[in-house]
């Protein structure tokens, strides 16, 4: 097979996930507006320049009562009435497959400049409803229908499995909630950036940490999270002529470098049994990084200077880390041991707080994921920067590990 | 501040201490907490837990008494943060057991809403008044970010910067440095804004008055509303305290109407008096709104919409915020001028504090955007157009403040925040 062309990343914008949209009495159209005019004033792009539009979204038919979301960017700007628009759904990885579908279109030398925007308004129900509607990333009629809060169940099977293969303490996943908070104090976009969090909260159930579902308690939890995304990908003539009016070299826009792909079954409990021979618990989420890794030519996660992956719950970073290949299968307790994933450590995980400490609207995450990976590489990240980033990486996930993508992005 | 971690509160069990204290020990300070009794003291610590939603905050909290622990508590911190009733005799009083024992080093804040910095500072020894300053945090500070620094003429321009830096990197605040004028910036323009829809209530009534200034004009609760939620008692105070000692083109809009000080007689504080109420009483589900003509609270009625104002909301609810400026700028009603009035007002008022408490026009915008919720004043003239907003203040008799009068000559952008900061702002 040939080499895809290249596709760039020129960058972009984000809500405040701080914010509440509802409260402001806000559709969340307001929210792409919003994201994607920052986005056009953050990279000096012209509305007309821009050709094609992906949204992920996953669920605005039950959090806002509307479909058809896609068609929503024309409303952004007058310039953009009768451009192409689609919208992509695969529950929390809703962002990455618009990610997908935008950069194949660019390999594909269809379009030279897309703008890819993920968005969801999640706070216009109660947090009991809005459970029941992310039942839906799950096979619901099997999985969630009548469970209170099926998906801290579903993470907290997660953690079971790894306890019943490998052993697995709890004080692990108190830390990675401890971090993702404590890098998230350094992001200013972040919706935690002002709670108290602290290790010993995370680790014991008290009347503000109560239990969510088996091992899962709050302080594991990302949080219900209103916002929105919008990122540039481009092909390599546009950004070359981008990159001459804005007195940058070519060679300095970070790229798409290898990205991965897989879906297992929906059911959890389907993963357990197809996997219960695997060293690891999910390896379709392991195959997508490997074939993202391979596309990228890494042949170690060491060669990346970060990573921002999917923590829905402290279980789904705690597979991050041994599914990356950061430790052997079953140990990634090592990583947290020994600092690895900490801001200043060998590879820092979620220096943007992650879902936990950012925030997770679920149809931008991985949109949002793929910003953070661009501001780590052109070193605009602020205070949560990696220090000398040149790689990263993203790791989405929508359902139970059912729907895994992966980037790369690095120059 | 001193080189060490740890921050006292005097005065921990009020809101503002509480909240005082929350934001110290979310972000790793070690907090003693001082009160009169110990029972104060322990309800201190469970407003604090409360509102940072965790018990596990009291591991970097200590209590005390001002009897007991002050000397001690107050001789071992960096950052002593005073957090009284807003009573300069009482603050002055602890002042002086507070220059008795603290640290040469030791930085004293006070947390006042709005007396002078340097009146409290008087009479302290040198150290103090070059160590004092004032931390203006507004209610919720847990929640509201904004922050006001007040250095005196005498206090050090090293503690000042320590501060700021602490402040904004520690504690997430979005900080201005302002004179050390009555009720500085936020405060100033706030309330200026907040008695004169009061004022207009007098002829207008409290619901419509409202309506016609809520949320889709720029802030996140209705002006009546607010002055219930912040207490009437801390709104005369604030008022007051302009109205005494300042002589600027809007001071008669800090004059308190005569219904407000015949309500507060009665014991109407607002919320904090739910059975006496404030513009608003509430009973169950019924809502009742005060007559300013009779002085009684009567059943809520929902004023008669005004299309201008239902336009605006549509509007900035899909996010399209010049849009619904330019209706605003265009309507042609009496409601609509009355509006303008207030809002243009605000803006007004806001821009031409710059130089007399405030430094630049961002300080504004930062302090009115974080501190009150309220849209940023520069962001309101970028989206009318600064041209078009000189005209509308010449028409409605309104000063052209000097930054407004440049960016009209030079067409030039005022707000420099960017679209994601004055959008949470404008309410649909």
């Amino acid at each position: 097979m040939t080499k895809p062309a290249p596709v760039y990343v020129l960058g972009g914008a984000q809500t405040d996930f701080a914010r509440n949209w509802s409260k402001e009495g806000k559709h969340f159209v307001a929210m792409m507006r919003e994201a994607t005019l920052a986005a056009l004033e953050a990279t000096k792009i012209e509305p007309r320049e821009i050709e094609t539009s992906h949204v992920g979204n996953f669920a605005a038919e039950l959090y806002a009562k509307q479909g058809h979301v896609g068609a929503f960017f024309i409303e952004i700007d007058p310039a953009f009435s009768g451009l192409p628009t689609s919208r992509h759904e695969a529950a929390c990885a809703s962002g990455s497959i618009a990610l997908i579908a935008a950069s194949a279109e660019i390999e594909a030398g269809r379009y030279d400049l897309s703008c890819v925007v993920g968005v969801e308004q999640m706070k216009t129900v109660d947090s009991t409803t809005g459970g029941d509607y992310l039942g839906t990333a799950a096979w619901y009629e099997r999985e969630a229908k009548g469970i209170e809060f099926p998906f801290p169940k579903l993470f907290g099977r997660l953690g079971d499995e790894y306890d019943k293969r490998y052993g697995l303490k709890d004080e692990y996943l108190a830390h990675i909630s401890a971090v993702n908070y404590s890098n998230a104090k350094r992001n200013p976009n972040a919706q935690t950036r002002n709670w108290f969090m602290s290790e010993s909260h995370a680790q014991r159930e008290s009347k503000f940490n109560t239990v969510i579902g088996g091992r899962i308690k709050i302080s594991d939890c990302s949080q219900v999270t209103d916002g929105s995304v919008a990122v540039f990908l481009a092909s390599e003539k546009f950004a070359s002529a981008w990159a001459k009016r804005n007195g940058l070299k070519l060679e300095e826009i970070p790229r798409i470098l290898g990205w991965g792909h897989h879906t297992a079954p929906l059911e959890f409990a389907t993963k357990v049994a197809e996997s219960k021979d695997n060293a690891y618990v999910l390896p379709h989420t392991r195959q997508a990084i490997l074939d993202a890794f391979k596309r990228a030519e890494i042949s170690s996660p060491l060669e990346l200077s970060g990573i921002e992956t999917h923590d829905c719950f402290t279980t789904s970073e705690y597979m991050a880390i041994d599914h990356f290949g950061i430790t052997k299968p079953g140990e990634s307790w090592k990583a947290i041991e020994e600092g690895v994933i900490e801001l200043g450590g060998k590879l820092p995980i979620n220096p943007s707080g992650g879902l936990i400490g950012a925030g997770h609207p679920v149809g931008a995450t991985g949109v949002r994921q793929m910003l953070d990976c661009h501001r780590q590489i052109t070193h605009t990240a602020g205070e949560y920067q990696v220090e000398g980033a040149k790689k990263f990486a993203m790791l989405n996930i929508g359902g139970s590990g059912t729907t895994s993508c992966v980037f790369v992005v690095g120059n | 501040m001193a080189d060490n971690n740890k921050v006292v509160i005097i005065g921990a069990n009020g809101t503002m201490g509480a909240g005082a204290g929350c934001v110290f020990a979310g972000a790793g300070f070690s907090v003693t907490l001082l009160a009169r009794s110990n029972d104060k003291c322990a309800d201190a610590l469970a407003d604090v837990q409360n509102l940072a939603r965790a018990d596990a905050i009291a591991e970097r909290i200590s209590l005390g008494t001002y009897d007991r622990d002050l000397a001690r508590a107050v001789g071992e911190a960096g950052l002593i943060f005073e957090s009284l009733a807003e009573d300069l005799p009482l603050k002055k009083q602890f002042f002086e057991l507070v220059d008795k024992y603290r640290r040469p080093d030791a930085i004293v804040a006070t947390g006042s809403s709005g007396l002078s910095i340097g009146a409290m500072a008087a009479g302290r020894s040198e150290s103090f008044r070059h160590h004092f300053l004032g931390i203006h945090l507004f209610n919720p500070p847990h929640v509201i970010v904004g922050t006001e620094v007040i250095p005196s003429p005498e206090t050090d321009a090293e503690v000042v910067k320590n501060c700021v830096a602490i402040l904004t990197k520690r504690l997430g605040r979005k900080v201005i440095v302002t004179k050390d004028r009555p009720a500085f910036v936020g405060n100033r323009v706030g309330f200026k804004v907040l008695n004169e829809v009061a004022q207009l209530a007098t002829e207008h009534g409290v619901a419509f008055m409202d309506y016609l200034i809520g949320p889709h004009t720029g802030r996140a609760m209705a002006p009546l509303a607010t002055v219930d939620l912040v207490g009437w008692d801390v709104h005369q105070a604030i008022v007051d305290n302009v109205f005494a000692n300042t002589n600027d083109e809007a001071r008669d809009c800090f004059k308190m109407p005569a219904y407000m000080h015949r309500a507060l007689e009665q014991g109407c504080l607002g919320d904090k008096t739910p059975q006496r109420g404030g513009f608003y009483r509430r009973s169950g589900a019924e809502v009742f709104v005060l007559d300013p003509k009779t002085g009684n609270h009567v059943p809520m009625v929902k004023p008669a919409p005004i299309e201008f104002v239902e336009q605006m909301k549509q509007f900035h609810r899909v996010g399209r915020y010049s849009d619904a400026l330019k209706v605003f700028a265009d309507a042609k009603t009496a409601d609509a001028d009355l509006c303008r009035r207030v809002v243009l007002g605000y803006v007004s008022y806001a821009l031409n504090r710059v130089g007399e408490v405030a430094a630049t026009p961002a300080d504004v915008d930062t302090i009115m955007s974080y501190g009150f919720n309220w849209a940023p004043p520069t962001a309101i003239v970028d989206l009318l157009g600064a041209k078009n907003t000189v005209a509308m203040l010449e028409r409605l008799g309104l000063p052209v403040p000097p930054a407004l009068g440049q960016a009209a000559s030079s067409d030039a952008k005022l707000f420099v925040g960017g679209v994601l900061q004055y959008g949470r702002t404008f309410v649909g």
